[in-house]
């Protein structure tokens, strides 16, 4: 049939008008590819994260198409490194959104640029869930597609001020930060937290990450009486040396706080192994030994799993890697259960209760978009790092 | 001297299909970025938006690194101030809300003022020195907009700003930032192609030589600082709408890199160039996603192969008219008669006057209690063994060195110490021993710089090309044609300036001097190079010139050129005057012959 | 809390003193500032932590072999970087082609090393408290440095030929001295001091690749207050630098003390261009 050029030039403009709208999906052929878009930061300065992540989330697809993927379609995962920059991650997701039309977007991994990259995709009615713990990155009103698999800050925050009042009864805490975004944000969201249970902050500072002499902050901490110190940042250089000046100063107090502290990177950099004693980092009850030393049976089999798919742990932490497992299968029990278009997907998502992730179990609401419950976040012993995982910390009943 | 605008131009100045040529690759760009939507992929759209912006930007900072020849590399510390003015002012949490137009228009604002307190340094700093300092105010910002955490939201950080209907939609955000682009490009080229452009250049290339005309450094430093960093103020808001939401990690270094390269890779004194390579280092990493982690490190690669291959970038490979061969036996014809008969006598009242003028270098006594006299009308000629303190006469009589006793006096007033940019305005103009022009500009180019003290258009008028602009350059086009024909070199007006024989350079360097109708004319060793014919046209051309009213001090080392033309000789030997009088006496002085003249 | 202060300040500004002198050597040869003084510093550091740790080499092997790629990457950047720039009329060139040098050499390292701060080993089994090895280290490599650098200027005939170079270049290739040969042994030998602060100042700043712009600012401002090629000036500069910028962490922490610092610097330079001991500019006419 001939096409008359204004009819090819109408049609046209016509697909470009709405396709500009967003407004345009087309109908995806049964056999076709499942297209999940990934935006990982596998380089720059906060890709540990991503590179453990990512480790999980390979397994977890391959395994899938392994079995046959999503009702007989493969999952195709195409992936967009951010660079642990935010500027890359609204390129990135625009390109996997207009571009590739993806079906569904597994990240960003980092909440810098998960806060740039999670309007874009909302506006392109692209389901999306993430693992991101800044509070603002789900609203259900805004931003209705898009959910988190993730504890949020306050819940983070929460479990760790809970262990340091009422578990390890220190009253004067000092909270201490480095100049990140992520370090400046939850600093100013636990000190009023650490108050309202009635604790007191008698220091509290952001400092610059690579200053290699945090002396004089221990010594102000230590000065102003602190009984716990409670380190905020996922900068494994600055948090070895707060670890390395407290045992310098022979100052026996407690460290609390964020998960790096636990990293094996942060090993690497202690001066003495034994450095690491009285250092409780958070980490998650199902990828932790229990007080005989055992792990969750899920968490068992899945240890199992990896280790045959001969993945590395001793590098990483294994709940990064059981978070970058769950993700996929999330997405894919979706689609396998309610379809694959964004109504079904957030459909299905929305009456998810008790989903047994490796890393989580998730629950999600309409009205509640933050999946982790907050149960399942505790405190461990850093210096009992085996394969990736730790012993629960003392006096740590939940 | 007879006003050398008002005389006929032998050859036509640039026609109106020349400005064509210059316009079309703009336009094709301009016609290819309207026709992006119809790729039917937003994705280049937000590339194509992300091109638009950075190039706000770097069209601004152009005037800065590639025509003023400033390195500054922290740059950056502008798009964050414009991002977080526009974020704040429009959100209305920490300030009062108002429309994001308006918000916009305060963050150009504030680019502005905060764009004059990066560059001001480089007033008084060493290149390396300025372009540290203004790597650390990119750091102050960005720790700034983190600390500031009741304003900027600190870490967190602050949605940016949505415009409204039309432009909130991708497209037609896309065509508002295309829009914004095109008018800053119509902009920098009309400031490109004015007096401020070709100030600008000679700043970077022969700073010493722009003093000598007139140019100030400082004030126009200043007025480029303001525009570069409002334009920067503009491109952070349009940054910060199309990333949707802004914090502090988001202005990275790389991307100030980025912006500097750009304009390196496209070469320094052009549009066209910098707008190409911004296009470029935007849109390469989205090419090969795998490479996107290399990006910075190909970027530098490229800025190396640019830097010691082509330093001309991307400019010089797309300057074909400069590749055409020039003439080969070429010899320098000038013609004085064109410079007609003098329309201003009361110049030809003038004395230039030393008194006592002493001078060391340390422990060197350059010149030693030195009179001389140069009247008006009169060639007066200084001779002198190496070293015995020529130049080193006429840098003080230009201001570029204060005499520690003595006086340096025009009609009895003494001159500004240590003011070399003063002297144009009042009609003393000189060479140089090394011909101090631009390299990369035309030949045109650089003597119309020596016009620059009488354009009447303000920076603004270039910046819009309103009229008065344009009757400036006409007139300083029709001068500096006239200049040339003068010194004989008409035929090499629109070639490029290093691809002339030295002894032409010197000729331009004549025209240049020229265009400031000067009461007085230093020359430093004109005839140096020059073949025996071309430098007696060389007398010709000075005796007309004093003719005219000018008093010509003339250095030199061709006896027979200074004895055939001037009025007076003084003769130095070790800082100090030796003899002063006639030619004739000077030819007769014994001590003169046993030092210098030999035989 | 002065002990801290005056132990980590004497220390860090004694590293960055020497990365100072390593900008006052090249400076010296060529009469140009170079962008990859900061990076040397930081390859030091992290050269050392891969031939000891990773590679497993003997501290001393490991030690003599990264001060031997320093003195490759300083010839390197000579060649590369200067030489070429040097013939060429436009004076500012040196300045883009070692910025980007420089910016090459740090994403390398980014990108194959780490972009994370690796461990540096324990170089000796001796010291700790506020004898530890990380005060004195430093300081001990700035002391060696600048005496052997007036005993190699002032004594030895190459060293003068090094200043004879710097102080009349015409003059001196009139005298026949090999010009280029020494300006690349000059450069090997400000190769061999960045590297050096780089070493000595690993077990404070760990082996980082963003060491590298820190050291290129902090070891700058020494030479920029000291004044251009003095030496003694760059010493003076980088303890005070050092004393200065702890004490601000001190008095008002975190970001604030960076920002003092680029404050002050600025100030300082604006006031005194040609630093506080430093000559006035050479003859532009």
């Amino acid at each position: 049939m001939k096409v008359s050029r204004r009819q090819a030039l109408r049609g046209t403009a016509a697909s470009a008008a709405a396709l500009a709208s967003g407004v345009f999906r087309p109908a995806i052929a049964q056999s076709e590819p499942i297209r999940i878009g990934y935006l990982p930061a596998l380089t720059g300065p906060s890709s540990s994260t991503g590179i453990g992540i990512n480790r999980g989330t390979e397994l977890a697809v391959k395994e899938i198409n392994a079995a046959g993927g999503i009702k007989g379609r493969q999952i195709e995962l195409i992936v967009r490194d951010t660079q642990s920059d935010p500027t890359k991650a609204v390129n990135g997701a625009t390109e996997l959104t207009r571009r590739h039309k993806v079906q569904v977007m597994w990240g960003p991994l980092n909440s810098g640029e998960a806060l740039a990259a999670t309007p874009l995709i909302a506006r392109d009615g692209v389901p999306q869930v993430h693992p991101c713990w800044v509070d603002a990155l789900t609203d259900p009103k805004k931003y209705p597609l898009a959910f988190r698999n993730a504890p949020t800050n306050q819940q983070i925050g929460g479990a760790a001020n809970h262990y340091v009042v009422s578990i390890l009864k220190a009253n004067k805490v000092a909270v201490v930060s480095d100049t990140t975004g992520y370090g400046t944000a939850s600093l100013d969201a636990y000190v009023p937290m650490l108050k309202s249970l009635g604790a007191t902050v008698v220091y509290q500072s952001s400092v610059e990450a690579n200053n290699p002499d945090v002396k004089p902050e221990l010594l102000r901490m230590q000065a102003a009486g602190a009984e716990a110190i409670m380190p905020w940042s996922v900068n494994a250089g600055f948090l070895s040396r707060i670890i390395n000046t407290r045992a310098e100063m022979a100052w026996d107090v407690p460290i609390v706080g964020q998960t790096t502290l636990g990293s094996g990177q942060t090993k690497a950099l202690l001066k003495k192994p034994e450095y690491w004693e009285k250092v409780y980092p958070n980490n998650f009850r199902n990828c932790s030994y229990d007080a005989s030393g055992q792990l969750p049976p899920r968490t068992v089999e899945f240890v199992e799993r990896i280790r045959k798919a001969g993945i590395e742990m001793s590098d990483t932490l294994l709940w990064w890697i059981a978070l970058g497992y769950d993700g996929p299968r999330l997405i894919a029990d979706a689609i396998r259960e309610a379809g694959s278009a964004p109504e079904e997907i957030a459909g299905y998502w929305n009456k998810v209760k008790g989903w047994p992730g490796v890393y989580g179990t998730i629950t999600w609401t309409p009205e509640l978009h933050d999946g982790f419950q907050g149960s399942e976040i505790v405190m461990v012993q850093a210096n009992s790092l085996r394969e990736g995982a730790f012993v629960l910390a003392p006096g740590y009943s939940g | 001297m007879k006003d050398l605008a008002t005389s006929p131009a032998p050859v036509a100045a640039k026609g109106g299909l020349a400005r064509l040529e210059a316009l079309a690759p703009v336009l094709v760009l301009l016609i290819a970025g309207a026709c992006l939507p119809l790729f039917d992929d937003s994705y280049l759209g937000v590339i194509g938006t992300r091109a638009c912006i950075y190039w706000v930007l770097v069209s601004g900072l152009n005037l800065v690194v590639g025509f003023a020849g400033q390195i500054a590399i922290g740059w950056v510390a502008l798009l964050t101030l414009g991002a977080y003015v526009t974020s704040v002012f429009t959100a209305g949490t920490a300030a009062p809300e108002l429309s994001p137009y308006l918000a916009l228009a305060i963050a150009g604002l504030f680019g502005a003022i905060f764009g004059v307190i990066v560059g001001l340094p480089a007033l008084r700093l060493r290149t390396f020195y300025f372009a540290m300092t203004t790597l650390g105010f990119a750091t102050i910002v960005t720790q700034v907009a983190l600390a500031w955490k009741s304003v900027t939201g600190g870490g967190v950080g602050v949605p940016g700003p949505i415009f409204p209907w039309p432009f909130s939609s991708p497209w037609g955000f896309y065509f508002f930032c295309l829009g914004l682009a095109l008018l800053c490009t119509w902009m920098t080229a009309n400031i490109a192609a004015s007096r401020v452009g070709r100030a600008l250049v000679a700043i970077r290339d022969a700073e010493v030589a722009a003093e000598a005309v007139g140019i100030s450094k400082p004030g126009l430093l200043v007025k480029v600082f303001l525009f570069s960093g409002a334009v920067a103020g503009v491109a952070g808001g349009l940054f910060a709408s199309l990333q949707s939401y802004i914090t502090p990690d988001a202005f990275t270094f790389d991307l100030s890199i980025l912006f500097f390269i750009a304009i390196l890779i496209g070469g320094r004194g052009s549009i066209l160039g910098p707008l190409l390579g911004t296009i470029i280092l935007t849109a390469l990493p989205e090419f090969a996603a795998p490479l996107v982690a290399w990006s910075t490190f190909l970027y530098a690669v490229l800025l190396l192969i640019i830097v010691l291959a082509m330093p001309g970038g991307i400019a010089e490979v797309l300057d074909f008219k400069n590749r055409r061969p020039l003439e080969r036996h070429r010899e320098i014809r000038p013609r004085p008669e064109l410079l007609g008969t003098p329309s201003n006598p009361d110049a030809s009242r003038g004395v230039l006057t030393l008194k006592n003028v002493s001078l060391s270098f340390g422990g060197v006594r350059a010149i030693d209690d030195l009179a001389l006299e140069i009247r008006a009308g009169e060639v007066h000629g200084l001779i002198g063994p190496n070293g015995s303190g020529k130049t080193t006469t006429l840098n003080v009589i230009s201001g570029y060195y204060a005499p520690q006793q003595g006086q340096v006096l025009l009609s009895g007033r003494a001159l500004r110490r240590r003011a070399p940019h003063t002297r144009a305005a009042q009609g003393i103009a000189r060479t140089f021993q090394t011909p101090r022009l631009i390299g990369a500009a035309s030949v045109l180019d650089n003597v119309m710089i020596g016009g620059s003290k009488d354009g009447r258009g303000t920076f603004v008028e270039s910046l819009l090309a309103l009229p008065r602009h344009r009757r400036d350059e006409a007139m300083l086009a029709q001068a500096a044609m006239t200049a040339l024909s003068v010194v004989g070199l008409e035929q090499l007006a629109f070639a490029r300036s290093d691809r002339l024989q030295h002894g032409e350079l010197r000729f331009v360097e004549i025209a240049r001097a020229l265009m400031l109708r000067p009461s007085f004319l230093l020359l430093d060793e004109p005839a140096a190079g020059l073949s025996a014919e071309e430098i007696k046209r060389l007398g010709d051309l000075i005796l007309t010139v004093s003719r005219q009213g000018t008093g010509v001090l003339l250095v030199e080392h061709h006896a027979d050129l200074i004895f055939d033309i001037c009025d007076r000789v003084t003769v130095l030997n070790l800082g100090r005057v030796l003899a002063s009088g006639t030619p004739a006496e000077i030819r007769a002085h014994r001590e003169v012959v046993n030092a210098y003249l030999g035989g | 809390m002065l002990v801290s202060i005056v132990s980590y300040g004497l220390a860090l500004g004694a590293v960055y003193a020497l990365i100072g002198i390593t900008y006052n050597v090249m400076f010296t040869a060529s009469r140009v500032f170079s962008f990859t003084a900061g990076v040397t510093g930081m390859l030091g550091g992290v050269l050392g932590a891969l031939f000891i740790d990773r590679l497993g080499m003997p501290v001393i092997v490991g030690f003599v072999a990264t001060l031997a790629a320093g003195a490759v990457l300083g010839i390197i950047t000579e060649v590369l970087t200067v030489r070429p720039v040097l013939k060429s009329l436009d004076q500012h060139l040196y300045v883009l082609s070692t910025l980007a040098f420089a910016l090459m050499i740090q994403q390398l390292t980014a990108i194959e090393w780490s972009t994370e701060p690796q461990p540096f080993p324990r170089l000796l089994p001796i010291g700790s408290g506020l004898f530890d090895q990380q005060f004195w280290l430093p300081m001990v490599a700035c002391a060696v440095t600048i005496v052997g650098l007036e005993w190699l200027y002032r004594r030895t005939l190459i060293g003068r030929a090094f200043l004879a170079i710097a102080e009349d270049n015409y003059a001196a290739r009139a005298l026949g001295l090999p010009e280029q040969r020494l300006r690349i042994a000059s450069y090997a030998l400000a190769g061999v001091i960045g590297t050096l602060a780089g070493f000595t100042g690993a077990e404070m700043l760990l082996a980082y690749f963003g060491n590298g712009p820190l050291l290129n600012f902090y070891g700058f401002v020494p030479v920029a207050l000291g004044g251009m090629g003095s030496n003694r000036g760059a010493v003076v500069g980088g303890l005070a630098l050092g004393l200065f910028q702890q004490t601000a962490n001190f008095m008002v922490g975190g970001i604030f003390a960076s920002v003092a610092v680029f404050v002050v610097f600025i100030v300082v330079l604006l006031v005194r261009p040609e630093g506080l001991a430093g000559a006035a500019t050479a003859r532009r006419v």
